[in-house]
């Protein structure tokens, strides 16, 4: 993704033209025919509290929203832009202007054409002003002119190169203008009833028990959608989800709707089968946020200590039930293939971790007392599932082996987060980040200085001040030229890590559960963030 | 005519409990730290300050406290629940679409429980110390004991995972798409599991008071008496007894009405039952202070009503009672 203009006409014509099943076949698909019809039935887990993607980035909102609203770009499985409501883009060499031509012959569901119209209104007025994602993906678009119905040009103040990986049916849904305008968008009646121009029309919202999708027979994709339905199904609890899976009630589960205890049994499943692919923009990372505002943790050495004390491998394997893998720095390994990723810094995986993290300690004045402890520290338990007690857990067997007596609090999610982001009442936090599509989106935050901001979370909790850090990291944001890029992400890995601000514990591996009946429905990164249009069921 | 006036009594009495409930349970949640925009800022990872501060603003959560309660004072006694943010929807809405699937679920389980506990009870209790009064109680007692959870998931593994033979979980099966009379035998199907693995335990309850209650009459004079002059045991055991004896279940089941409306947070959850329990306890992690509030305002509403009810037959039971 650079200044060049890409040939998108031809590449798009090649999408079509090749049976998609080539691209991206989930294991079972290959040799049959996709037939059109049939009743899909997925799990979402939880159930989401508003349908209003525009406004609400929830993870369990997508999953129903993108079969119903739909963003410009899609992406490919090496996360290159891909057409979708914009048919093809140019980007000028100075990265400050981005013009779209728009799909012709688009209707929403309600009837009313799509234009360029609604593509400036998605932007200015309701990604721009209520996506909570809107102020960092969106902070260098000052306005979008529209020359023709079919034409979007995007004025940036500066060049953004994560702005094209920020496009997608759940990054920015286009909504459309007449049925926003004049109305506050959070309490617009299509909130919970949106209308787009995707695949699927929403039908009805039975709260506590699903949302059911039907075919859109005007979708502007010949012979698109094969499915006459989509069921998303509620169940909170995890052994029920996996029963209605097993029993063939329901075809479909992704994220951690499976317990990872559960799926070693669903694999064995003769009726089930599973995909680890699917999860290319989430780069979800498992770390520790220190808080540096506490005298112990404000010394480099004791933070260089603990992440010498952690055993990454033993976290993956006993926690994660082998879906992950360790992780080295800041940025995950899925940023490999962009280059963004370096594993070039200092390693806390050495033989010796536990002698050079005794010795940190001693050096910086944290002899061991009678007992064999130098200090205590608080570990605030991640309220989002089991998981996180059990890694807790082991968080603080591998801290004792240094003298440090971790202890474990466990408090509800309203109160996890006041602590941990507003009261900042904490020592180490074990929350979770997913990076998103481009490291501006989703890592920046968390070590830049200007993101201490109290009250917000998951921003800068940690009290991090780098100037090192925050210039390479601003530089990152605008630089266009790839290579360039990667070296001010490289080097910043590298500060980060020698400060480390946090542990950087796992790389979560999701995995997908479906039945094989299901097929096609795995058909690019984004995974179940995009619309099931070509998903089909066999019977 | 009496009896009216004394539940004339009872009714304006019980204006100011469910007022006080109101009063109380307004400050109480707000004891809980954190807020509905923290929360919800939370879940969407990336939100910014301004949304946040959007959010707060929106919800009216940056007013004063004693402004955000005279609102919601004057909202509901106009019976205007509010408005639930997180959910984008009117909280009555939320509400009423739950309540058809809790009450389903609850008087199934709750009626079959007790009709079914008071004949085992009776029947215990007759045959005192025999084979079937020891098998009764075995039974009643491991019901009694056993978690709810377990027994919904073990009733799942049975009957769906190996057998085959029920729905998992759910409400009614959508991909079928059944209507009319169809529809109704789905969802009696879907019913069956959360409906007994909640039923068991109030029955074991019920038996072992009506077993107890029972016993209690049989050395009563007015027994002895019934006796005495001839009757059939049959007659002294439903003419007589049996109204005397089911007024302490009665009384119990008017308490345990209650939770008819709260629903059963456990079995809505292991079988995917959409009821209020759920509903509530997501209130409550999500701070979602109206819906809660609304929650507990239905909820107390109709328990004051339940216990004016059970108080009106206990009446008729039992003419003794008031004065």
């Amino acid at each position: 993704m650079s200044g060049i203009p890409t040939p998108h006409l031809s590449r798009r014509a090649l999408l079509l033209a090749s049976a998609a099943t080539a691209i991206a076949a989930p294991p079972a698909a290959e040799a049959q025919t996709p037939r059109p019809g049939g009743t899909m039935v997925m799990i979402v887990n939880p159930e989401p509290a508003t349908l209003a993607t525009y406004a609400v980035s929830a993870g369990n909102i997508p999953p129903i929203t993108t079969q119903i609203y739909e963003g410009l770009l899609t992406y490919d499985w090496d996360l290159k832009p891909q057409p979708l409501l914009a048919k093809s883009w140019t980007v000028s060499a100075d990265g400050k202007t981005i013009t779209f031509k728009l799909q012709e012959g688009v209707t929403f569901h309600n009837g009313a054409a799509f234009t360029s119209a609604d593509v400036a209104y998605s932007f200015m007025e309701i990604a721009k002003k209520v996506n909570p994602n809107g102020p960092v993906i969106l902070r260098e678009l000052e306005a979008v002119e529209t020359p023709d119905a079919m034409t979007a040009v995007f004025k940036l103040a500066n060049p953004a190169p994560y702005l094209m990986m920020s496009l997608s049916s759940n990054n920015i849904p286009i909504i459309c203008k007449s049925v926003f305008e004049g109305t506050v968008p959070m309490q617009n009646p299509s909130a919970n009833r949106p209308i787009g121009t995707g695949p699927f029309k929403f039908a009805a919202w039975e709260r506590g028990q699903f949302v059911r999708l039907d075919k859109n027979d005007k979708y502007w994709k010949p012979g698109l959608p094969l499915l006459n339905r989509i069921i998303a199904r509620f169940i909170p609890d995890a052994a029920t989800r996996s029963a209605a899976l097993e029993t063939g009630e329901a075809h479909y589960a992704a994220y951690s709707a499976v317990n990872a205890a559960d799926i070693k049994r669903m694999q064995a499943n003769p009726i089930l089968d599973s995909t680890t692919r699917g999860y290319g923009t989430t780069a979800a990372t498992s770390v520790l946020e220190f808080n540096m505002r506490r005298p112990h943790l404000a010394k480099k050495e004791v933070r260089q200590a603990i992440c010498y004390a952690i055993d990454r491998q033993f976290i993956v394997d006993n926690i994660l039930y082998g879906f992950g893998k360790p992780a080295v720095g800041p940025l995950s390994s899925v940023f490999s293939t962009s280059g963004w990723f370096t594993a070039d810094v200092r390693r806390f995986d050495v033989a010796n971790r536990l002698e050079i993290a005794n010795k940190l300690l001693d050096d910086a004045g944290y002899p061991r007392g009678a007992n064999g402890v130098r200090f205590g520290l608080h570990l605030e338990i991640n309220s989002f599932g089991e998981q996180w007690l059990r890694q807790g857990e082991y968080l603080k067997q591998a801290l004792a082996q240094i003298g440090i007596n971790l202890t474990l609090r466990s408090e509800d999610t309203a109160t996890w987060l006041r602590r941990c982001y507003t009261d900042y009442d904490f020592d180490i936090n074990e929350p979770f980040y997913s990076a998103g599509a481009d490291p501006v989106i989703g890592v920046h935050r968390h070590y830049v200085s200007s993101a201490i901001r109290q009250g917000t979370t998951f921003v800068n909790n940690k009290d991090y001040r780098s100037p090192v850090v925050d210039k390479l990291m601003d530089d990152a944001t605008r630089e266009l030229d790839p290579k360039k890029r990667a070296d001010l992400y490289h080097a910043a890995q590298k500060q980060m890590v020698e400060d480390s601000p946090g542990a950087w514990l796992a790389e979560v591996q999701y995995v997908t559960i479906f039945n094989k009946k299901l097929h096609d429905h795995t058909m690019g990164p984004l995974g179940t963030y995009e619309a099931f249009s070509r998903a089909w069921l066999e019977r | 005519m009496r009896r009216w006036r004394y539940f004339g009594y009872r009714l304006a009495f019980a204006l100011p409990v469910v007022f006080g409930i109101l009063v109380l349970n307004f400050f109480l949640i707000q004891l809980a730290p954190g807020d509905a925009a923290s929360v919800l800022a939370g879940e969407s990872g990336a939100a910014s300050p301004e949304y946040t501060a959007m959010l707060r603003e929106k919800f009216g959560l940056d007013r004063p406290l004693l402004e955000q309660f005279w609102a919601y004072i004057g909202n509901a006694l106009q019976f205007n629940l509010g408005y639930s943010f997180r959910n984008d929807s009117p909280v009555f809405e939320l509400i009423l679409a739950r309540l058809g699937p809790t009450l389903l679920l609850m008087l199934t389980a709750f009626g079959a429980a007790l009709t079914l506990g008071t004949a085992l009870g009776v029947l215990a209790a007759v045959a005192r110390n025999s084979w079937r009064d020891a098998l009764i109680s075995v039974v009643t007692l491991i019901c009694y004991a056993t978690p709810v959870f377990w027994l919904g998931l073990m009733l799942i593994v049975v009957f769906s995972v190996n057998l085959n033979w029920l729905p998992t979980s759910g409400f009614e099966n959508i991909a079928e798409g059944y209507e009319g009379w169809e529809r109704w035998v789905d969802i009696g199907r879907h019913l069956i599991m959360p409906g007994t693995a909640l039923g068991l335990f109030y029955l074991a309850l019920y038996t072992r008071v009506m077993r107890a209650s029972m016993l209690e009459q049989t050395g009563m004079d007015y027994v002895t008496t019934a006796r005495a002059k001839g009757q059939t045991e049959r007659k002294i055991v439903f003419g007589h007894m049996l109204r005397n004896a089911f007024l302490p279940v009665l009384t119990m089941a008017g308490v345990q009405a209650g939770n008819l409306i709260g629903g059963s947070v456990v079995v809505e959850t292991v079988f995917g039952w959409p009821g209020l329990g759920t509903l509530a306890f997501n209130a409550l992690q999500s701070r979602d202070l109206n819906l809660l509030l609304g929650i507990f305002f239905i909820s107390a509403s109709l328990v004051v009503i339940i216990n004016l009810v059970v108080e009106l037959l206990t009446i008729t039971l039992d003419p003794r009672i008031q004065a």
